[in-house]
């Protein structure tokens, strides 16, 4: 008895043991070769690979906007020929699933290999809040190149999100935009809103509501569904009552399609504008909606060649030979950025002994990564603050012209229609 | 002391050990009940004072509800059903729901592109539904010979762990041969007509998706009711060894069961996607749950039970959140729809733990 006791506590205590040995931990300060950082230094040997990861959504209904930046990755590593610091690059990447269960997931992951050395990505604001954090706390830095949300950049965030920054723009001035646009462009002075719980869409919305307030107009309805909802008959219903003179839902693709197929059906709905936000630019939408997405409108990056940086166009190039198709959504320029940021901190950091293995402190790799300035990326320029903002926003409103996702071309379906 | 002083003071003894016996639960259970009762009643005046809807949107929700609540009932038939028959809860209806509908998609899209589906709506919708009944048949049988059948005469948990293993698996089987995106189901043109109903303007898919779930479990219960078969499967129900004693063939019984859900199972699916326009590998799972619900909240076991849970279900969801938290001001009422559908699940619990019309069963089978 005494015996099966004891082994009980053993394996008790082993088990624990091993948890707390697994689990990634930012190490105290640390001298490697040549290299003595505050938290930590990865050592790659002569020959070795030097692993950045990624994590986008690649499954589910958001699947074209984390493999379009995945792909704007790929392609800016092709352009330094798949090295860096004289070492190969091992790009490993997690689906983030857009939401916090996968970010996270896939955060631990990728935080999980100790010659992890830097992550571009993710695409979620709801995967980013998570993962974020996760990677930090094993001393490495994240590039993400699509999450937009307040918070992760506020000066007041958690140390967590010490190491995170972004190449994409902050929703302060997209959801500013978007309320400008509404109150001077549409001349609307009532607005309705939607979100479904996720930080992006729920921090985007409430800024949009507090611009277009401060305008002068009214907030007369201010809903929330959640992403998995496909009865939105009731929800617009309700609305319909306020009669809004736009309805505004930056929501994600599956239930952002619901609002704009069940919309026509409501009595009370046909003197309002619906606008959807920039997970929508996407062939998935068109497969969700069908034919009811002709007119439909959405407020989106500009995503035209004059808006982004000279070299964009041949981008464009690389990406259609690639992959056989033309870019599925809108923010391959700015992964390819984000992949140049990661790429150009390594260089800038790495320091190889004379028997050729290389040294990269992670302290030093964050700090080079947020000093970056005035580099003029395929996106716009990128010039990081000290809370990690890399990229401002330029405004458009795009239109879909045609339900087939076979004619999903950024340009022309949909069609940018503003400014 | 006289003697009726002496009963009172009895009464009072008692009285006080009732109070004694009362236990934290039951305190709880009772604030509980009061407090769901103050926001529904105190909502629905706030609401109704308010006066933000009109009555034609008061109708107008209880039609979506109906709608809705139709097809969850016509889900819900299959778990009361496979419950009635073999006391098992078959978590993976909700998915075989989706394979029907799934499987129904390609035809139908085919339809719609060949302009068959708008020239001929009643032909193109029994080709759909009977390829969609068919598959949600064979698949329930599947999983039935598979997965419920090795375990019927074990007394553990083991064929529910199964249930919801073959839930997984159908899903991620779909997703494997479909992909992960979201489908359009077709939308067409003959759906999108308005009827005038006591002066109300109805769509036409409501009449349409309301009819047809009506239909088909009016049509199920004349099987159970009067057929011979219909007759074994309620033998069955209450006592499995005597029917068999009486020279019923239970294992055909059985089969006729998940045959039967399977079709339900099918009609259900393909409304839903009628009236919702998606399809994707994981849709199965939440009108599942809500069906079960249905089921649970009529009286598992029960098929009027089940009829009525659904509708139930679908028509405090679609009213619930506009009547109860609107008057109180609560913001953004419409993400606690879930919420308010599973409160009244767990009210009609506390108050009728049989559910709805499960008096029958109560002493027998539960």
């Amino acid at each position: 008895m005494k015996l099966k006791k004891f082994l009980k506590g053993t394996v008790v205590a082993a088990t624990f043991a091993a948890a707390a040995w697994t689990l990634p931990q930012v190490q105290a300060e640390e001298t490697k070769g040549p290299v003595t950082d505050e938290i930590g230094v990865v050592m790659i040997p002569k020959g070795a690979p030097i692993f950045i990861g990624g994590y986008w959504t690649i499954s589910g209904p958001d699947t074209a906007l984390g493999l379009d930046q995945q792909r704007g990755a790929e392609i800016a590593l092709d352009d330094w020929d798949g090295m860096v610091a004289g070492h190969k690059v091992k790009f490993v990447v997690e689906d983030s699933q857009c939401n916090a269960e996968g970010g996270q997931t896939a955060a631990t992951k990728l935080a999980s290999n100790q010659n992890m050395v830097v992550v571009v990505g993710p695409d979620c604001s709801s995967a980013g809040t998570p993962g974020g954090p996760i990677l930090w706390k094993a001393g490495i830095p994240s590039v993400a190149t699509s999450t937009t949300a307040p918070t992760l950049t506020a000066a007041d965030r958690p140390e967590g999100l010490h190491g995170y920054l972004r190449t994409i723009y902050n929703d302060l001035s997209a959801g500013a935009a978007d309320a400008e646009y509404f109150f001077n462009e549409m001349k609307c002075t009532t607005m309705a809103t939607v979100h479904d719980g996720s930080p992006y869409a729920e921090q985007l919305v409430r800024v949009a509501e507090g611009r277009f307030t401060e305008l002068g107009g009214k907030v007369v309805a201010a809903e929330a569904v959640t992403p998995t909802d496909v009865d939105m008959r009731p929800l617009l219903t309700g609305i319909a009552t306020t009669k809004p003179c736009v309805l505004y839902f930056p929501i994600f693709v599956a239930s952002a399609a619901q609002i704009v197929r069940q919309s026509s059906e409501i009595k009370g709905m046909e003197g309002t504008t619906i606008i959807g936000g920039s997970a929508l630019m996407a062939p998935g939408f068109l497969e969700a909606v069908g034919d009811s997405a002709v007119g439909f409108r959405f407020t989106n990056p500009d995503a035209s060649d004059d808006a982004f940086g000279e070299r964009y166009p041949q981008l464009v190039k690389q990406y259609e030979e690639k992959y056989g198709e033309k870019p599925i959504q809108a923010f391959h320029a700015n992964a390819y950025d984000g992949m140049a940021v990661a790429l150009m901190g390594i260089e800038k950091v790495a320091k190889t002994d004379a028997d050729g293995n290389t040294y990269i402190g992670r302290k030093a790799l964050r700090d080079a990564l947020f000093a970056t300035k005035d580099y003029d990326g395929i996106g716009g320029k990128i010039s990081c603050n000290e809370h990690g903002d890399c990229a401002g926003f330029k405004f458009a409103v795009y239109e879909f012209t045609n339900g087939d996702p076979s004619t999903f071309e950024i340009g022309t379906n949909p069609k940018k229609i503003h400014p | 002391m006289t003697a009726a002083a002496s009963s009172e003071t009895r009464n009072g003894l008692d009285r006080l050990k009732d109070l004694k016996r009362l236990s934290f639960v039951d305190v709880i259970l009772w604030a509980l009940r009061i407090g769901v009762l103050i926001v529904v009643v105190g909502g629905s005046i706030g609401t109704l004072i308010k006066g933000r809807y009109s009555m034609e949107q008061w109708f107008d929700f209880f039609m979506f509800g109906l709608t809705i609540g139709g097809i969850y009932a016509l889900i819900a038939l299959g778990y009361t059903m496979v419950y009635g028959i073999l006391r098992l809860i078959n978590f993976a209806h909700g998915d075989i729901t989706m394979t029907g509908a799934f499987s129904a998609y390609f035809l139908a899209r085919g339809l719609d592109r060949s302009g068959f589906l708008d020239a001929n709506p009643v032909i193109s919708m029994i080709l759909i539904m009977g390829l969609a009944m068919i598959i949600c048949s064979a698949i329930a049988l599947a999983v039935e010979r598979i997965c419920y059948r090795p375990f019927r005469h074990v007394a553990t948990l083991a064929p529910l762990i199964c249930a919801i293993g073959a839930s997984f698996f159908l899903q991620h089987s779909f997703r494997g041969m479909y992909g992960s995106s979201i489908r359009a189901y077709p939308d067409p043109e003959w759906m999108k007509g308005q009827v005038n109903f006591l002066s109300f303007e109805v769509p036409l898919y409501q009449f349409v998706v309301i009819g047809i779930s009506l239909a088909a479990m009016l049509f199920l219960y004349l099987v159970v009711q009067r057929t011979k078969m219909g007759t074994a499967m309620r033998a069955v129900s209450e006592d499995r060894d005597a029917a068999s004693m009486m020279g019923i063939d239970v294992n055909k019984v059985i089969l006729f069961t998940f045959i039967l859900g399977g079709c339900m199972a099918g009609i259900g699916g393909v409304l839903y996607c009628m009236v919702y326009k998606q399809i994707y590998f994981y849709m199965g799972f939440l009108p599942g749950v809500k069906a079960f619900s249905a089921a649970v909240l009529g009286g598992i076991g029960n098929i009027p039970g089940a009829m009525l849970g659904g509708l139930f279900l679908g028509v405090v969801e679609s009213i619930g959140p506009a009547l109860f938290l609107d008057g109180i001001g609560i913001a953004a009422p419409y993400q606690l729809r879930d919420l308010i559908a599973f409160t009244m699940l767990v009210m009609v619990l506390i108050f009728r733990p049989q559910g709805i019309l499960g008096e029958r069963l109560a002493t027998k089978r539960a």
